[in-house]
């Protein structure tokens, strides 16, 4: 920590602090400064750049910008800002993607949204945002919705056209002789989901891959401006409708933070509770995808099974078994039935009684090794480079779990140990999620034992302790907080101002933004089978790629 | 001439392959459902028994949309030709004792070349449908074709080679407890090549819908591909039937010879090849080609040599 400190002394800065255990947290006040202070970080061992948030204070007529570094080795971690001119002609800086390769589609997403210019970027589009908003800034304090909306027809029009226009130039370079051809991979496609991969190929083989993102662009980072701090939590779950709780803790942290706000023990082991729920619900349709697009559906269907008892327990504890809203600032939202424990220990003993022939038919299947064993392969070093977290990330030797390196709710309090792989190939991120489903059940054994014992001993009670007051109204400020989602790390960066009622600005850093980024280099000079193998194995959910 | 119409019309002609298709797809969804634990088709009669029915009439009369720049005719002739040429073979099929439409001495040789037309055809219909999911499917299945074709044609040879015979009728007089022992591996390799051709798990390559949105089927709707399915399923039971005629004795039973054997014995495979389905994820195209002629065409050819070794041992003396 401290060599980030001197490095960061040996520049001009306004600020350098620590913040929380894990961070450091440091202001630059000039942009020119910006690549020699990378070049240094990247050589002290600061290799992944997690996200680049632009905020736009449109009173200072300041467009700040956050880098957020991040060391998954020594879980050494810097948040450094950066003040950019408001105006398009001079909202520039110099682009990181040549020493970070991950920022590359950040700062795509910075440019699309906010319009700060990166220079020296390789491949500075347009990303997930339509082509009706090309030349505007969405997220901007005072790009006009309304006004944007009421051309709803041209609109329209204007995002048909562009596929049109593109469809038909697409193979216009290719050599009329060969037998290359541009195929659309998605958004209507069997194994696809909303995402279209134009893949450039000759016959069956792969010679690149230009994903096209933003089918299921929601805005969820601006809609959440809209919202109370409460009413955010509705948003903020729909990251991703597989693990909705966990997104949601993120937010609820990163609001206690800046309330200072403490939540109570019940309600941090129910957070870890109903988060592991969350976590094997997602992790069960992970594995049933990674076989369907083998074109296998057998273990999808058993999945779905088991899963049903663990939305069982959801539904009877919130009502609703998919989009639960059970996390919000200041706890969980309901007291707990202790009776609704019963529903969950159904759901354990179904676990415990059907996993074993998963194991014995699919983890250990020969004809899925013989498909995925050599494909797909992440090396350490790649992960350290690309950002990725999660399974992703542990499959290849990577020891990165949020839930041990900040541990956050109750977490600490519980003895994890890192799940990881060696050789980072397809199997292994599959067996990865295999691996992580059992320990999260484990977790959620623990969990529940441990509130059933404090609540007979009358140390916590479940109808009581839920819920912490929040005030409606918070004070200037920001935080960061991050969860281990089931995809990986969640990095939620929150800003408010003063005597605030609702969010001023939410960055949500997701995990598959990264993992999509790999498909063109891990799938180049393969074959078109092994894209749905290879796309399903990082484990991408649409929802928290294009949000 | 009444009769070769019954025949063609009824039994064992298109109605028969209709009530086929009919029942063998609603007894896979049920199988697969089971071995899935789902229900599977629950609402409309006994165990959701009408709801094939009912999905197949809607196909028939839902609108066939012929895509814009495809040939319509290449595109429309397809479907019709694939299910008459997945009809014909049950004609050289003995189905009970004394019971065939054409008795050949070639039955053999006429049951290998109509189930080999076959993925040409569709290979056709792939290239019809001016579409770069279905050219490709059409590509795969023409690979896999000529890959599987060779050991599945050295396979289903080994009977005709051991009885010394062409002639379906006599391979299944012929055929004894003995004669199946001695043809096992012929019948096991003949199952796998089988798995190739009729694209079922783990070849089932040439419509990966997780790949090239199921490749030929891509542009077909409405009575085309009712037609195709159709043709699909008279396909499955010309190739169960010809392994029940060439290795398992056709209609011989354990106390009388019937039909209900020959049914039985085709039910048997199908199962067996579900089962496989439900377990199986599908390999590459290269790991096919790889299998095909490293592994399967070289142990064909030396089932082919045991074959006349046994027949030089046991069956020179009789």
């Amino acid at each position: 920590m401290q060599s980030i400190k001197d490095i960061l002394n040996s520049f001009d800065c306004e600020f350098v602090e620590d913040y929380k255990k894990v961070w450091v947290k440091a202001k630059l006040n000039s942009k020119d400064d910006l690549l020699s202070v990378a070049k240094k970080l990247k050589e002290n061992g600061l290799r992944s750049l997690s996200t680049v948030s632009p905020t736009d204070f449109l009173e200072d007529n300041i467009m700040e910008i956050n880098y957020f570094f991040e060391d998954l080795d020594t879980k050494r971690n810097l948040w450094l800002k950066l003040d950019l001119p408001r105006e398009s002609e001079t909202c520039n800086i110099e682009s990181l993607t040549p020493i970070f390769p991950s920022a590359n589609w950040h700062e795509r997403e910075a440019y699309s949204m906010f319009g700060v210019d990166f220079l020296n970027h390789p491949d500075l589009r347009d990303i997930i945002k339509s082509e009706d908003f090309t030349g505007k800034s969405p997220f901007r304090k005072d790009f006009d919705w309304e006004a944007h909306e009421k051309d709803n027809l041209t609109n329209v029009q204007t995002i048909v056209d562009a596929f049109k226009k593109e469809q038909a130039e697409n193979e216009v370079d290719l050599d009329t002789d060969s037998s290359e051809t541009i195929l659309n991979w998605g958004p209507t496609h069997p194994a696809s989901g909303p995402i279209r991969l134009r893949v450039h190929c000759d016959g069956e083989d792969i010679i690149g891959i230009d994903p096209d993102i933003g089918y299921v662009w929601r805005a969820l980072e601006h809609l959440i401006t809209k919202k109370d701090f409460i009413g955010a939590i509705v948003s903020v779950e729909r990251l991703c409708f597989m693990d909705n709780i966990n997104s949601m803790t993120a937010y609820a942290m990163a609001v206690e933070e800046i309330a200072d706000v403490k939540i109570t023990p019940f309600a941090s082991w129910m957070r870890v509770l109903l988060g592991e729920v969350a976590r094997v619900s997602s992790h069960f349709m992970g594995l049933g995808m990674f076989f369907n697009n083998m074109g296998l559906h057998t273990l999808a269907m058993w999945n779905m099974d088991t899963r049903e008892f663990f939305l069982d327990f959801l539904e009877s504890y919130s009502g609703a078994r998919i989009a639960t809203a059970s996390v919000e600032p200041g706890g969980v939202r309901y007291g707990l039935d202790m009776a609704m424990f019963n529903e969950l220990q159904l759901a354990i003993e179904k676990f415990d009684s059907s996993i074993g022939e998963v194991e014995a038919i699919f983890v250990k299947n020969p004809t899925m090794k013989l498909r995925a064993v050599d494909v797909g392969v992440l090396s350490a070093q790649e992960i350290h480079e690309f950002g990725l977290s999660g399974i992703v990330a542990r499959a290849s030797g990577v020891k990165t779990d949020i839930r041990i390196d900040e541990p956050y709710a109750a977490y600490a309090e519980l003895d994890l140990d890192y799940i990881i792989q060696k050789d980072g190939s397809a199997k292994d991120r599959f067996e990865m999620l295999f691996h992580e489903l059992k320990q999260s059940v484990n977790i959620i054994k623990k969990a529940k034992k441990k509130i059933e014992e404090n609540v007979a001993s009358g140390e916590m009670n479940p109808t009581k302790d839920h819920m912490v007051k929040v005030p409606k109204k918070l004070p200037k400020g920001e935080a960061i907080s991050r969860v281990e989602w089931a995809r990986g790390e969640v990095l939620m960066h929150l800003v408010t101002q003063e005597k605030a009622k609702t969010p001023y600005r939410l960055k949500i850093r997701a995990p598959s933004f990264n993992h999509t980024m790999m498909l063109d280099h891990l799938l180049q000079g393969q074959t078109l089978s092994d894209i749905p193998l290879i796309f399903g194995s990082l484990y991408i959910c649409q929802g928290d790629l294009d949000r | 001439m009444m009769q070769t119409i019954t025949q063609a019309v009824v039994f064992p002609g298109l109605l028969y392959a209709l009530i086929w298709a009919v029942g063998l797809f609603w007894f896979f969804r049920k199988f697969m459902a089971t071995l899935h634990k789902r229900v599977g088709p629950k609402f409309n009669g006994i165990a959701g028994s009408y709801q094939t029915l009912f999905d197949f009439s809607k196909l028939l009369t839902k609108e066939s949309i012929t895509p814009d720049g495809v040939n319509p005719y290449l595109f429309s002739i397809m479907p019709p030709l694939a299910l008459i040429i997945a009809m014909l073979p049950s004609a050289f099929i003995p189905w009970s004792d004394g019971f065939i439409v054409v008795g050949s001495d070639y039955g053999l040789l006429a049951l290998v070349v109509l189930i080999g037309i076959e993925p040409f055809l569709l290979f056709l219909t792939g290239f019809g449908s001016n579409n770069k999911y279905s050219f490709l499917g059409g590509v795969r299945i023409l690979t896999q074709s000529i890959s599987m074709e060779t050991s599945f044609f050295l396979a289903a040879l080994s009977p005709g080679l051991l009885f010394g015979t062409m002639n379906l009728t006599s391979i299944v007089e012929s055929s004894t407890w003995f004669s199946f022992l001695i043809l096992l591996p012929g019948f096991i390799l003949y199952f796998i090549a089988l798995l190739g051709l009729l694209e079922q798990p783990p070849f089932n390559i040439p419509d990966a819908e997780q790949e090239i949105v199921y490749g030929f089927y891509t542009e077909y709707s409405g009575t085309n591909y009712f037609l195709l399915k159709i043709a699909e399923f008279a396909e499955f039971m010309a190739v169960f039937a010809g392994a029940t005629t060439l290795f398992l004795g056709a209609y011989k039973g354990l106390l009388f010879d019937s039909y209900f054997f020959f049914f039985i014995k085709m039910i048997l495979i199908a199962m067996f090849m579900m089962t496989l389905r439900a377990a199986t994820p599908r390999i590459t195209m290269a790991q096919m080609l790889r299998f095909s002629w490293k592994y399967m065409v070289p142990i064909t050819l030396i089932n082919l040599a045991w074959v006349l070794l046994a027949k030089s041992l046991f069956f020179m003396g009789a």
